[in-house]
Formats: C-alpha cells, structure tokens, sequence
C-alpha cells in the first residue's frame, strides 16, 4: 500500500508533495483495520485535491477540443486559393506553437503563477489566438479569391506576388508566437510578475479592447458603421479609446510599480518595480490588440454567414447581394490592418509603462519605499518560535521547507 | 486576525489542538484524534495554516525503527497569537456564538490553555 501512496504523491506539485507524503507515512500509527483504510481514503482525497490531476486533464482536454474546432474550421478551402496553402501551414503552426510553448516557458521559467489570474490570462490568450485562427481562413480566401485577382491583375493594382503573401504570413506566425510567448513568460513563476501587475494590465487592456470594439467593430474598416452608436454619441467612445490606448499603459505601469510591494534593497526593489510597470504595460495594450483583432476578424469571418451581423453592422442599409459582397470584401482587404495593432500596440504600451513606473519609482523614494500593501508577492513570512523563545526543534527533527505561498489564498480557512 | 469569521469550525478545533501544547511539535493521527477529523478533512487545513504563516512543519529526522519519517506540526509565534485571539473571539459573546452555530458555522472550541 504505501508504494501507491507515494506513488500517487508523485502527482501532486512539487510545494504541496510533502504534505501527500506526511499523511501516508502518518497511516502506518493507524491502527490497522477500518480506520487505516479511512486515513488512507482520506490521503487519496488529498491527493486527488492538491495533485490538479483533474484539472490538468481537463485542461488538455479543452484546448484538445478548442484545436481540432480550430483545425476543422480553418482547413477548408478551394483548391486554386493560394490562402488556402497559406491558412493550412498557418493552423499547423500555430497549434503546434501552442501546443509547444508552455512546455518550453515551463522548462525554462517555472509553471504557472499559482492563483486565478494567470490562469485566466494564458486561457483568454490561447481562445483570441485560436478564435483568429479560426476566422483568418475566410477573411484572406476572400482577398485571394481568383476573381478579385483576376481583377487586380488587369488592373494593376493590390495585387501581391506569392512570395509577398508567404513572407506576411511569417511576419504573421512570428508575431502570434511573440505574443504567446509574451503572456507565458509574463504568467510564469520565475519573472516574478505580481498578481496585482496582472489584473491593473490585463485589465486596461480588456477596457480597451471593449471600447475600440464598441466604436468599430470591424476594427479597421473604413466603411464600418457603430451599430452601438449614433452621431455624436461617437466621438467621446473614439476620445476614450485614444486616452486608453496612450494613457491606459502608463496609468497601469505606474499602479503596477507603485503597489509593488516586495523583498530585496532599494535597488532591487526599484528595478522590479520597473519590471512591473512594464508588464502591466505591455498587457494593457497587447490584450487590447488581441481582443479587437480576434472580435474584428471573427466579425468579418462571420459577415458572409450571418446575414442578421451585416444587418447590425450596417443599420438602415439596404443591403443587396453585391453592396454585402463589396462591404465583406472592403472589411476583409483592411483587416490586414490589425498586423499594424498587433506589432505597434505594444511598443505602445512597453514606453508608456515604462514611462509610469519611473513615476511609480519616483513615488517610492519620496514615500521612503513604503508603497500600499497589498500589491506585489508578499514578504517572506517571519518562522519565529512561539512566545518564551525556549522552543527549538526537537532532536532528531530538521526543519521541513514550508509550502509556498499561494497568491490570493481565501481569507477564510 | 484572528477574528471568528476568519476559520471554520474544524479550523478552530485544530488551532485549538495545537494551542494546547504550543511548543511540542505533533503528528498529524494525534491531532485527528483530538480534533474527531478525518485526514482528508486536517490535512487541508493544514496546509492552508502553513501557507498563512500560522503553522511550521518539519520532518523527524531520526524515526522509529521500521516505520517512516513522520511530519510534525505546531504554531508559529504569530500562529499562536492568531490562533488565541480567535479562539477566545469564538468562545466570548454568546449571542454571536449562537448564530453562528444556527448557520453551521459555529463552534464550540476547546478552551485555550
């Protein structure tokens, strides 16, 4: 029996494996009988509870699920559309980079942060990129489709030479790869990314992502109306997406750095709470970008399937078939536009988070670095003796190390 | 810290075993003894102690012969003043003690040495 249980403690993570092996070496003082087994029971319950076996398995399950969707809806398309060679490599590539990458930010930088918010992170990351991937196929075999290239060939104009279409897909793979790569590192244990630095990015970013979806939908498509807006109601929503889109990084880099809370010397401290505003920098506006393009994308993806989207799109329009066939091909033409959002929001947000976390140090060192609690990793917890001091530990004992903290631990226990 | 809303019931009756002797370290089978809780039930508990900082764990270095290491627990210096500070919170006003045992959350903690 207690080969199984240490064979099933194996499966819980590292921190916590201690604990497995502490209560099923503790059922050898059981008595034996029913109450061994219950003990036992119980150690399997732990287990079962601590080892994330379920939920790692439903994990793979999902995305398993999520990538063969992805695949089965990415992989069709007509013979003599070179997008269609083009989106095929593009699926593969981009499931094996997902499939691939965290295995190697694992290796290289340490599991996942422990606590919601990464979790959450790497998930909504993973379903833009595959949502994009999904709907990239449509958009591009209507740009390529061999009767707007006939047309483009007499007339001279737009039309790109394959090599021009495989080298955007490159640049497209590489980014899509960067980004990935990106909110793995930044959810990683070992870049000590805090918690908080997290929410403050990730969440400017879904403000912004939410805003520049609600002025246009099509994301850059000139011809996109705001079917959520009218007249002058457009202008604030516009005025609002711009300061997020500038301000919104360097409000959360500088809340970032400023909450940052952590261990170290004043140096040590100043440069991570750089490395904090700098991160939450990024993620507000490279989660906004991931947003609006995968929304913009699917939206277009779906204009030739929904007729009910191209009706909420362009209210009041009558929208024969050829007015619908031309908005669907303008929509798609301009979405190479969001290649431009993708590689320029978070320059965008690397120099304004780094421009708040300099005010967020310069904060620090006029509040003698004594910023708000609650912000960054938490202090190593003192381990002292209980009141009298006359305690140490006994012979034939050595101090166990303690189980990490988790992050966001439930108050109650 | 330390406020009743702070731990559950079985919570209390662990800080409440641990307060008993808080200088000797213990093994997890004596504190389900004195706690009437199942190892699946303690052993969480535990765990969530030691993550806050109010419980330290070691292993015995020197175990009986034949049998295996086993791990021992006992309050931290700051696990001790939580630990009393919520028992004598759980044990004071009666009239809050009882809601909270009417919602199922109330417990009749072992006195605090």
């Amino acid at each position: 029996m207690n080969w199984l249980g240490r064979a099933a403690a194996r499966l819980v993570p590292a921190e916590r494996r201690d604990w497995a092996e502490a209560l099923w070496a503790e059922a050898d003082e059981v008595p034996a009988g029913l109450a061994r087994l219950a003990w036992r029971a119980g150690g399997m319950r732990l287990i079962a509870r601590e080892a994330l076996l379920v939920r790692r398995a439903g994990r793979s399950l999902v995305f398993a699920a999520a990538a063969a969707w992805t695949a089965w809806a990415a992989w069709p398309g007509p013979a003599g559309n070179i997008a269609t060679a083009v989106d095929r490599v593009d699926v593969v590539t981009v499931l094996l980079v997902l499939a691939g990458l965290p295995l190697l930010a694992r290796w290289l930088i340490g599991p996942a942060v422990a606590g919601p918010m990464a979790r959450l992170l790497r998930a909504g990351a993973y379903a833009a990129v595959l949502v994009l991937t999904a709907a990239k196929p449509s958009v591009e075999q209507v740009v390529n489709a061999p009767a707007v290239v006939a047309r483009q060939a007499a007339t001279g104009r737009g039309l790109q030479p394959p090599a021009f279409t495989w080298f955007a897909e490159t640049v497209f793979l590489l980014i899509v790869a960067g980004y990935v790569a990106a909110i793995l590192v930044l959810t990683a244990r070992r870049p000590r990314v805090a918690p908080a630095t997290l929410a403050i990015g990730a969440g400017a970013g879904i403000l912004l992502g939410v805003v520049m979806c609600t002025v246009t939908p099509l994301g850059l498509a000139k011809d996109a109306t705001e079917p959520w807006l009218a007249g002058s109601a457009i202008d604030p929503v516009v005025a609002l997406a711009w300061i997020l889109l500038l301000g919104g990084p360097l409000v959360a880099g500088g809340m970032a750095g400023w909450r940052y809370r952590g261990p170290g010397s004043p140096e040590q401290v100043a440069n991570a709470r750089t490395w904090q505003g700098v991160a939450a920098g990024f993620l507000a506006t490279g989660v906004g970008a991931l947003i609006v393009t995968a929304a913009g994308t699917g939206a277009i993806a779906l204009m030739p399937r929904a007729s009910w989207l191209l009706h909420w799109l362009y209210p009041g329009q009558h929208l024969s078939a050829a007015v619908a066939y031309n908005r669907e091909l303008t929509a798609s033409s301009n979405a190479a536009g969001y290649f431009l959002m993708l590689l320029a929001f978070p320059i965008i947000g690397l120099i304004q988070g780094t421009l708040g976390s300099s005010w967020a140090l310069d904060r620090g060192s006029r509040d003698s670095g004594s910023p708000p609690a609650g912000g960054g990793p938490p202090a190593p917890e003192p381990t002292g003796d209980p009141p009298g001091g006359q305690a140490s530990l006994p012979a034939g004992t050595r101090q166990a190390p303690r189980a990490a903290p988790r992050q966001g631990a439930l108050n109650r226990i | 810290m330390g406020s009743r809303s702070d731990f559950s019931a079985q919570t209390l009756s662990v800080l409440a075993a641990l307060c008993a002797q808080p200088l000797q370290w213990q093994h997890g089978y004596a504190l389900a003894r004195q706690t009437g809780l199942k190892s699946g039930t303690l052993y969480p508990i535990l765990i969530r102690l030691a993550d806050r900082g109010l419980v330290e764990a070691c292993w015995q270095d020197e175990p009986a012969p034949g049998r295996p290491r086993r791990h021992l627990y006992r309050l931290t210096a700051g696990g001790l003043a939580t630990a009393t500070g919520a028992l004598a919170a759980a044990a004071r006003p009666p009239g809050r003690a009882g809601a909270r045992a009417r919602s199922g959350r109330g417990v009749a903690a072992p006195a605090v040495p």
